[in-house]
Protein backbone atom coordinates (compact mmCIF):
# COMPACT_ATOMS: atom_id res chain seq x y z
CA UNK A 1 0.00 0.00 0.00
CA UNK A 2 1.29 3.36 -0.83
CA UNK A 3 2.59 5.60 1.86
CA UNK A 4 0.93 8.52 1.11
CA UNK A 5 -1.75 9.63 -1.17
CA UNK A 6 -0.67 12.94 -2.18
CA UNK A 7 -3.04 15.29 -5.26
CA UNK A 8 -2.15 18.00 -7.44
CA UNK A 9 -4.13 20.93 -7.55
CA UNK A 10 -3.75 24.26 -8.88
CA UNK A 11 0.59 25.27 -9.46
CA UNK A 12 0.12 28.45 -8.40
CA UNK A 13 -1.28 27.91 -4.62
CA UNK A 14 -1.92 25.27 -2.47
CA UNK A 15 0.04 22.62 -4.80
CA UNK A 16 -0.57 19.70 -2.93
CA UNK A 17 -3.16 18.12 -0.74
CA UNK A 18 -1.89 15.51 1.41
CA UNK A 19 -2.97 12.33 3.26
CA UNK A 20 -1.12 11.70 6.33
CA UNK A 21 -0.07 8.05 7.24
CA UNK A 22 -0.53 4.89 5.42
CA UNK A 23 -3.34 4.77 3.23
CA UNK A 24 -4.30 0.98 4.81
CA UNK A 25 -5.01 3.00 8.43
CA UNK A 26 -7.12 5.29 6.78
CA UNK A 27 -9.72 1.96 5.93
CA UNK A 28 -9.09 0.88 9.26
CA UNK A 29 -10.03 4.13 10.78
CA UNK A 30 -13.13 3.82 8.82
CA UNK A 31 -13.91 0.45 9.98
CA UNK A 32 -13.45 1.24 13.38
CA UNK A 33 -15.38 4.54 13.57
CA UNK A 34 -18.59 2.32 11.55
CA UNK A 35 -17.96 -0.23 14.70
CA UNK A 36 -18.05 2.50 17.15
CA UNK A 37 -21.29 4.06 15.32
CA UNK A 38 -23.12 1.43 15.50
CA UNK A 39 -22.48 1.16 19.47
CA UNK A 40 -22.95 4.41 20.38
CA UNK A 41 -26.53 4.43 18.54
CA UNK A 42 -27.16 1.45 20.13
CA UNK A 43 -26.79 3.43 23.50
CA UNK A 44 -28.62 6.17 22.17
CA UNK A 45 -31.62 4.25 21.23
CA UNK A 46 -31.85 2.23 24.33
CA UNK A 47 -31.56 5.32 26.17
CA UNK A 48 -34.85 6.73 24.32
CA UNK A 49 -37.01 3.53 25.19
CA UNK A 50 -35.75 3.49 28.99
CA UNK A 51 -35.39 7.51 29.90
CA UNK A 52 -35.79 6.91 33.63
CA UNK A 53 -33.44 4.10 33.68
CA UNK A 54 -30.48 5.68 32.13
CA UNK A 55 -31.21 8.83 33.92
CA UNK A 56 -30.46 6.75 37.28
CA UNK A 57 -27.64 5.06 35.92
CA UNK A 58 -25.91 8.33 34.79
CA UNK A 59 -26.46 9.49 38.45
CA UNK A 60 -23.91 7.03 39.72
CA UNK A 61 -21.42 8.46 36.93
CA UNK A 62 -19.35 11.04 38.36
CA UNK A 63 -19.08 13.55 35.19
CA UNK A 64 -16.27 15.41 36.60
CA UNK A 65 -14.04 11.90 36.50
CA UNK A 66 -15.48 12.18 32.66
CA UNK A 67 -14.03 15.23 32.17
CA UNK A 68 -10.74 14.54 33.96
CA UNK A 69 -10.80 11.50 31.21
CA UNK A 70 -11.68 13.18 28.23
CA UNK A 71 -9.02 16.39 28.98
CA UNK A 72 -5.81 13.51 29.70
CA UNK A 73 -7.36 11.63 26.35
CA UNK A 74 -7.15 14.80 24.65
CA UNK A 75 -3.86 16.23 26.32
CA UNK A 76 -2.16 13.19 25.06
CA UNK A 77 -3.28 13.74 21.51
CA UNK A 78 -1.81 16.93 21.44
CA UNK A 79 1.66 15.54 22.78
CA UNK A 80 1.42 12.73 20.09
CA UNK A 81 0.93 15.70 17.26
CA UNK A 82 3.66 17.59 18.84
CA UNK A 83 5.58 15.10 18.55
CA UNK A 84 4.77 13.87 14.74
CA UNK A 85 5.53 17.96 13.70
CA UNK A 86 8.95 17.73 15.68
CA UNK A 87 9.85 14.80 14.05
CA UNK A 88 9.15 16.74 10.29
CA UNK A 89 11.88 19.03 11.12
CA UNK A 90 14.08 16.63 12.52
CA UNK A 91 13.99 16.56 15.99
CA UNK A 92 13.53 12.92 16.86
CA UNK A 93 14.89 13.08 19.88
CA UNK A 94 12.38 15.80 21.02
CA UNK A 95 9.75 13.73 18.83
CA UNK A 96 10.22 10.14 21.43
CA UNK A 97 10.23 12.67 24.56
CA UNK A 98 7.08 13.99 23.15
CA UNK A 99 6.07 11.05 22.76
CA UNK A 100 6.72 9.78 26.26
CA UNK A 101 4.42 12.68 27.37
CA UNK A 102 2.02 11.13 25.32
CA UNK A 103 1.87 7.99 26.98
CA UNK A 104 1.95 9.13 30.68
CA UNK A 105 -0.68 11.65 29.62
CA UNK A 106 -2.80 8.48 28.32
CA UNK A 107 -1.85 6.30 31.73
CA UNK A 108 -3.62 8.95 33.50
CA UNK A 109 -6.56 8.12 31.82
CA UNK A 110 -5.94 4.31 31.92
CA UNK A 111 -5.84 4.81 36.07
CA UNK A 112 -8.47 7.06 35.91
CA UNK A 113 -11.11 5.06 34.56
CA UNK A 114 -9.27 1.64 36.07
CA UNK A 115 -10.43 3.40 39.51
CA UNK A 116 -13.72 3.77 38.05
CA UNK A 117 -14.45 0.35 37.03
CA UNK A 118 -12.79 -0.85 40.30
CA UNK A 119 -15.38 1.42 41.58
CA UNK A 120 -18.75 0.50 40.13
CA UNK A 121 -17.68 -3.22 40.23
CA UNK A 122 -17.23 -3.09 44.06
CA UNK A 123 -20.62 -1.42 43.78
CA UNK A 124 -22.56 -3.93 42.33
CA UNK A 125 -22.73 -2.19 39.35
CA UNK A 126 -21.80 -4.85 36.86
CA UNK A 127 -22.42 -5.92 33.76
CA UNK A 128 -25.57 -7.26 34.75
CA UNK A 129 -26.85 -5.00 36.51
CA UNK A 130 -29.56 -3.13 34.07
CA UNK A 131 -29.77 -2.06 30.30
CA UNK A 132 -27.33 0.80 30.93
CA UNK A 133 -24.70 -0.74 32.74
CA UNK A 134 -24.51 -3.40 30.22
CA UNK A 135 -24.07 -0.78 27.58
CA UNK A 136 -21.78 1.31 29.49
CA UNK A 137 -19.33 -1.55 30.49
CA UNK A 138 -19.57 -2.81 26.62
CA UNK A 139 -19.04 0.98 25.01
CA UNK A 140 -16.41 2.04 27.50
CA UNK A 141 -14.84 -1.40 27.98
CA UNK A 142 -14.43 -1.78 23.68
CA UNK A 143 -12.72 2.07 23.91
CA UNK A 144 -10.67 0.75 26.64
CA UNK A 145 -9.11 -2.16 24.50
CA UNK A 146 -8.44 0.42 21.91
CA UNK A 147 -6.64 2.91 24.26
CA UNK A 148 -4.30 -0.12 25.55
CA UNK A 149 -3.69 -0.73 22.32
CA UNK A 150 -2.69 3.26 21.86
CA UNK A 151 -0.49 2.96 24.59
CA UNK A 152 1.46 0.30 22.70
CA UNK A 153 1.74 1.75 19.70
CA UNK A 154 3.00 4.98 21.28
CA UNK A 155 5.22 3.20 23.34
CA UNK A 156 6.48 1.40 19.71
CA UNK A 157 6.97 4.64 18.19
CA UNK A 158 8.67 6.39 21.19
CA UNK A 159 11.33 3.85 20.78
CA UNK A 160 11.56 4.14 17.34
CA UNK A 161 12.06 7.97 17.41
CA UNK A 162 14.87 7.65 20.13
CA UNK A 163 16.44 5.16 17.67
CA UNK A 164 16.32 7.63 15.16
CA UNK A 165 14.35 5.07 12.83
CA UNK A 166 11.78 8.57 11.63
CA UNK A 167 12.31 11.78 9.99
CA UNK A 168 11.50 14.75 7.73
CA UNK A 169 11.29 12.12 4.72
CA UNK A 170 10.46 8.94 6.94
CA UNK A 171 7.86 9.47 9.11
CA UNK A 172 4.27 7.54 7.09
CA UNK A 173 4.85 4.94 10.21
CA UNK A 174 5.31 7.50 12.68
CA UNK A 175 1.94 9.49 11.34
CA UNK A 176 -0.22 5.91 10.79
CA UNK A 177 0.29 5.02 14.64
CA UNK A 178 -0.57 8.80 15.63
CA UNK A 179 -3.87 8.72 13.26
CA UNK A 180 -4.56 5.63 15.20
CA UNK A 181 -4.61 7.41 18.63
CA UNK A 182 -6.70 10.33 17.37
CA UNK A 183 -9.02 8.22 16.25
CA UNK A 184 -9.57 7.17 19.61
CA UNK A 185 -10.04 10.95 21.01
CA UNK A 186 -12.45 11.31 18.32
CA UNK A 187 -14.62 8.35 19.10
CA UNK A 188 -14.65 9.74 23.10
CA UNK A 189 -15.81 13.07 22.32
CA UNK A 190 -18.95 11.63 21.06
CA UNK A 191 -19.24 8.82 23.55
CA UNK A 192 -18.21 11.17 26.58
CA UNK A 193 -21.22 13.41 26.36
CA UNK A 194 -23.44 10.33 25.22
CA UNK A 195 -22.44 8.36 28.63
CA UNK A 196 -21.69 10.65 31.25
CA UNK A 197 -23.73 14.27 30.26
CA UNK A 198 -27.00 13.64 27.88
CA UNK A 199 -29.85 13.32 30.59
CA UNK B 1 0.76 30.53 13.07
CA UNK B 2 3.46 27.56 12.99
CA UNK B 3 1.99 24.16 13.04
CA UNK B 4 2.84 23.96 16.70
CA UNK B 5 0.78 26.69 17.60
CA UNK B 6 -2.25 25.93 15.77
CA UNK B 7 -2.14 22.86 17.33
CA UNK B 8 -2.03 23.93 21.19
CA UNK B 9 -4.90 26.39 20.29
CA UNK B 10 -6.54 23.62 18.80
CA UNK B 11 -6.39 21.71 22.11
CA UNK B 12 -7.56 25.17 24.47
CA UNK B 13 -10.61 25.14 22.15
CA UNK B 14 -11.25 20.93 22.87
CA UNK B 15 -10.55 22.35 26.90
CA UNK B 16 -12.89 24.56 26.57
CA UNK B 17 -15.67 23.24 25.13
CA UNK B 18 -14.99 19.99 27.37
CA UNK B 19 -15.37 22.34 30.48
CA UNK B 20 -18.32 23.92 28.55
CA UNK B 21 -20.35 20.17 27.94
CA UNK B 22 -20.31 19.30 31.51
CA UNK B 23 -21.28 22.53 32.37
CA UNK B 24 -24.25 22.20 30.26
CA UNK B 25 -25.24 18.91 31.21
CA UNK B 26 -25.75 20.46 34.63
CA UNK B 27 -28.12 23.13 33.35
CA UNK B 28 -31.14 20.78 32.84
CA UNK B 29 -32.44 17.43 30.59
CA UNK B 30 -34.07 19.72 27.69
CA UNK B 31 -34.01 19.75 24.05
CA UNK B 32 -31.75 22.77 23.96
CA UNK B 33 -28.98 21.70 26.64
CA UNK B 34 -29.04 18.53 24.55
CA UNK B 35 -28.53 20.31 20.64
CA UNK B 36 -25.64 22.23 22.62
CA UNK B 37 -23.58 19.59 24.44
CA UNK B 38 -23.82 17.47 20.95
CA UNK B 39 -22.92 20.97 19.02
CA UNK B 40 -20.12 20.75 21.20
CA UNK B 41 -19.04 17.51 20.52
CA UNK B 42 -19.04 18.01 17.20
CA UNK B 43 -17.23 21.15 17.42
CA UNK B 44 -14.69 19.06 19.42
CA UNK B 45 -14.70 16.58 16.57
CA UNK B 46 -14.27 18.45 13.84
CA UNK B 47 -11.29 20.56 16.20
CA UNK B 48 -9.57 17.10 16.38
CA UNK B 49 -10.21 15.66 12.66
CA UNK B 50 -9.29 19.13 11.03
CA UNK B 51 -6.52 19.78 13.21
CA UNK B 52 -4.63 16.32 15.26
CA UNK B 53 -5.40 14.64 12.00
CA UNK B 54 -4.61 17.11 9.79
CA UNK B 55 -7.81 16.70 7.24
CA UNK B 56 -7.71 20.43 6.61
CA UNK B 57 -4.63 19.86 4.09
CA UNK B 58 -5.86 16.56 2.86
CA UNK B 59 -8.20 15.34 -0.14
CA UNK B 60 -11.97 16.30 -0.03
CA UNK B 61 -13.33 13.40 -0.15
CA UNK B 62 -11.26 11.84 2.73
CA UNK B 63 -11.87 15.23 4.52
CA UNK B 64 -15.24 15.12 4.46
CA UNK B 65 -15.83 11.10 5.08
CA UNK B 66 -14.61 11.48 8.21
CA UNK B 67 -15.96 15.18 9.45
CA UNK B 68 -19.27 13.64 8.79
CA UNK B 69 -19.16 10.88 10.97
CA UNK B 70 -19.59 12.83 14.28
CA UNK B 71 -22.57 14.79 12.44
CA UNK B 72 -24.33 10.86 11.43
CA UNK B 73 -23.33 10.62 15.09
CA UNK B 74 -24.79 13.99 16.48
CA UNK B 75 -27.91 13.94 14.47
CA UNK B 76 -28.78 10.07 15.26
CA UNK B 77 -28.38 10.86 18.77
CA UNK B 78 -30.40 13.84 18.62
CA UNK B 79 -33.31 12.23 16.87
CA UNK B 80 -33.26 9.36 19.09
CA UNK B 81 -33.31 11.29 22.35
CA UNK B 82 -35.35 14.05 20.92
CA UNK B 83 -38.08 11.11 21.33
CA UNK B 84 -38.25 10.71 25.23
CA UNK B 85 -38.20 14.55 25.83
Amino acid sequence: MSTSLELTLRPDASPTRHLPGDLAMWFFILAELTVFALLLLTFAVAQALQPQLFHDGRQLLDSSTGLALTLSLLTSGLFAALAQEQVRQAQARRGAWLLLAALLSASVYVWLKLGEYSHLANSGLGMEHNTFFTLYWILTGFHFVHVLLGLVILSWLAERCRQGAYGPGNCSALESGVLYWHMVDLVWVLLFPLVYVLN
Amino acid sequence: MSASTTLIACWLGLAVLSFASVQLGSAGATLLMVCAVLLAALGKAWLIADGFMELRHAPPMWRWLILSWPVVMAAGVLLALSVSL
